[in-house]
């Protein structure tokens, strides 16, 4: 497990499975070290497929949504896939509104999630 | 909703600097949060606040800590209400693209304006547009 500033990134079969683990890392401050440590994850190439659970995430601004956009953009040039998983009903709800579903693969819990980029 | 009806408000002027951003909406929760705002509505005016001030910051006022983004909001038992300005030259908000169109859905831009209008009750912007005011009915609880 490698814990960074903003991040805590794993590897469960095969999968770089992404936590939040900042408390502050909602703040508009702190979302471009979020998104730097979110790209920097692929550095390492054997994070092809990625999961992003959000279970410390009780907030997530249109600034959160657009590292995780660009992120996503990497993850597919790369021949990976992202899942993103245990997201809360409001932060949920944020992703229908946005239309964000139809971008984004989301599971209710990381399980599900890594089962679902299994290859 | 008249100022003279506010229980709790504030009137600032910040410096264009996303740092200045969290404190502020921390202190506006905590006072939210005292006089027993529901989650739903802290989470809801969050959303549209944080997305106003980060609009004035970096699109009004180029991000520039010379420029002021004025802070005025406050609220009653009913309603919240805020007001934000920059000091930039404003847009028309029907200008912005629809972010959920198909074409837009991987792009990086365009979705503050439509999250904050989803998530107050109403959303007035000033003839230039450097102005914006939300307002945000205050939850019935389920009896």
């Amino acid at each position: 497990m490698e814990k960074l500033e903003c991040l805590e990134i794993d590897n469960v079969a095969q999968v770089a499975v992404v936590k939040f683990t900042d408390p502050k890392v909602m703040d508009p401050s702190r979302i471009e070290q979020m998104g730097a440590e979110l790209l920097a994850l692929l550095d390492n190439e054997a994070n092809e497929d990625v999961v992003v659970n959000f279970e410390n995430v009780s907030f997530f601004s249109s600034a959160a949504i657009n590292k995780l956009i660009v992120l996503e953009k990497h993850v597919r040039a790369r021949g990976g896939e992202i899942c993103l998983s245990n997201l809360r009903p409001e932060v949920r709800d944020l992703f229908s509104y946005t239309h964000l579903d139809e971008l984004f693969q989301i599971r209710v819990d990381q399980q599900a999630a890594i089962e679902s980029l299994a290859k | 909703m008249t100022r003279s009806s506010w229980i709790w408000s504030i009137v600032r002027k910040i410096p264009a600097d996303p740092d200045q951003c969290a404190p502020l909406i921390a202190e506006i929760l905590d006072a939210l949060e005292m006089h027993r705002w529901s989650a739903n509505d802290k989470f809801s005016i969050r959303m549209a606040l944080e997305e106003a001030i980060m609009n004035a910051i970096k699109h009004g006022n180029d991000s520039d800590p010379d420029k002021l983004v004025g802070v005025n909001l406050g609220f009653n038992d009913d309603t919240f209400e805020a007001t934000i300005s920059d000091r930039g030259c404003g847009f028309d908000p029907e200008d912005v693209p629809d972010p959920t169109a198909d074409e837009n859905i991987g792009k990086t831009c365009g979705r503050g304006v439509m999250l904050m209008k989803n998530f107050v009750d109403s959303i007035e912007y000033n003839e230039c547009g450097n102005e914006v005011k939300l307002t945000k009915n205050k939850s019935i609880s389920p009896g």
